[in-house]
């Protein structure tokens, strides 16, 4: 019988061209060239890069490779800050949304920067909740319960009257900082409105507009 | 100047994407046969010359599967390429960059020169072939179970009982079918072995194939070889794996001339 070669049998071609030849990053190449060479097995491309990226798989690879990793997946992978902002706590978090009929924990991670505090979550991208230091007018740390046990909480309010219900694992560290970084005296006792009063000023939407307004202390 | 002088000149592109080493003198240009078109040229220090293509030194990498493949389809297009026209090849694995210019190539050619020139002569006028061997399913069990006594006396056992009683020796049957197939498929593979050894300079078992062809799939891989054979003896494996076709509900896959990517070594040469 006679050998065959199909141009496009593309998985026979894979199979060599990936898994076999030379290549140069082996260590006795480089030992026995002894010039600066350089090489990647791309193979990761086809099996899924973008995982072995995540978990570090990349720690091996050439440095030109993780800069290339850090060029493109740098946007979609840290938070949105600004630049000359600076991270001083970040936490997992969760906050409480009732926003019309739907009442529930949102789960992201929360910030607290020099001059924002705010909970982003990754995936899919979004703000779910921000507010601007200069803007938090009142904190307080109050026990909720939670799936029938009792735990830390934290209120906040802004200047325009706007609660917002925080849930942090260490409530104590959180509200501290905040005060430190915000620098001013902060309302510790806020009027919670019950649950069961219709919603109405302090829906966050409805205040948004302040917030960003000409509204300033 | 010419466009690859242009861009071999540029100031980022200080990378030299190699796709094999030749044997041949000059330096020539092989036109944009390269990955992206790219205009692929000769290297050479003495009589061998490693084949290049200018570009900026980080490896290639891209998200997208298709953009990939078509890359590497490149690179064995120049390889087959440069084959045809200078002979056996020493083939790179896809993505090898060189950081540097030509002239850091050469100097590694120069450097290298005795075990790159060794390698090439040790596998000159030979080419890598693969093959796999496929057994029709059903024939292969009635092999297996046809061979071996106890199996044979457990099936019929099992077809004399009680439904509810049989699905456990099922279980326990086809367990055993299973190894006894393993066993099966290490003797046949030294059988296979035995019969093309005379006409390879080597062989390769291969303990892992990736997909096979749509027209094999319903067939059972039994053994799968990369061979390297010297150009003159390609016609007698051809016979010898044509005689292992022709048993029935065998099927033999025969593919090559490949470069002798399984068989290039550089260590200890």
């Amino acid at each position: 019988m006679e050998p065959t070669r199909l141009e496009f049998d593309i998985n026979d071609v894979l199979e060599k061209l990936l898994n076999k030849g030379l290549v140069l990053n082996a260590d006795l190449i480089i030992s026995v060239a002894g010039i600066p060479l350089l090489g990647v097995n791309l193979r990761a491309a086809i099996a899924g890069m973008e995982t072995m990226l995540e978990y570090g798989i990349m720690e091996a690879w050439d440095k030109s490779t993780r800069e290339w990793y850090t060029k493109e997946f740098a946007e979609r992978m840290t938070t949105p800050l600004v630049m000359g902002e600076e991270v001083i706590i970040r936490t997992f978090g969760s906050i409480w949304s009732n926003q019309g009929i739907i009442n529930t924990w949102k789960p992201g991670f929360l910030y607290l920067t020099n001059n924002r505090l705010f909970l982003w979550r990754k995936e899919p991208p979004e703000m779910l909740f921000e507010v601007s230091l200069d803007k938090i007018e009142g904190l307080m740390a109050k026990k909720e319960n939670h799936f029938k046990k009792e735990r830390e909480e934290l209120y906040l309010q802004s200047d325009c009257g706007e609660i917002v219900r925080i849930h942090v694992s260490n409530v104590t560290e959180l509200k501290q900082a905040i005060r430190m970084v915000v620098g001013k005296k902060l309302e510790n006792r806020i009027m919670v409105p019950s649950e069961r009063t219709p919603p109405s000023p302090w829906l966050p939407h409805s205040c948004a507009v302040e917030i960003g307004g000409s509204k300033g202390r | 100047m010419s466009e690859a002088e242009l861009v071999r000149e540029t100031e980022v592109t200080q990378g030299r994407y190699v796709y094999c080493i030749a044997s041949c003198q000059d330096e020539l240009s092989l036109g944009n046969i390269g990955i992206g078109h790219a205009e692929v040229y000769m290297v050479s220090h003495k009589d061998i010359a490693a084949v290049v293509h200018a570009c900026q030194a980080q490896p290639y990498a891209s998200m997208n599967e298709n953009e990939v493949k078509e890359w590497i389809l490149s690179h064995n297009t120049v390889i087959d390429e440069v084959s045809e026209r200078f002979g056996t090849v020493l083939p790179f694995s896809f993505d090898a960059v060189v950081k540097g210019d030509d002239d850091v190539v050469k100097d590694w050619l120069s450097k290298g020169y005795e075990k790159l020139k060794q390698e090439l002569e040790r596998l000159r006028d030979k080419a890598e072939y693969t093959m796999q061997i496929f057994c029709d399913q059903n024939k292969l069990m009635d092999k297996i179970i046809g061979e071996n006594q106890g199996l044979r006396e457990l099936k019929e056992k099992i077809e004399k009982m009680p439904k509810r009683a049989a699905y456990l020796f099922q279980r326990k049957f086809e367990l055993q079918v299973k190894d006894a197939y393993n066993v099966m498929r290490g003797r046949l593979t030294e059988e296979f072995v035995s019969k093309i050894k005379e006409h390879v300079e080597e062989v390769k078992v291969e303990k892992k194939v990736s997909q096979l062809p749509k027209n094999y799939k319903d067939k059972k891989l039994i053994a799968a070889f990369s061979c390297l054979v010297h150009k003159e003896k390609v016609k007698g494996l051809g016979d010898a794996l044509g005689k292992i076709n022709s048993q029935e509900g065998y099927a033999v896959r025969f593919t090559g001339p490949w470069a002798p990517f399984s068989f290039v070594k550089l260590e200890g040469v």
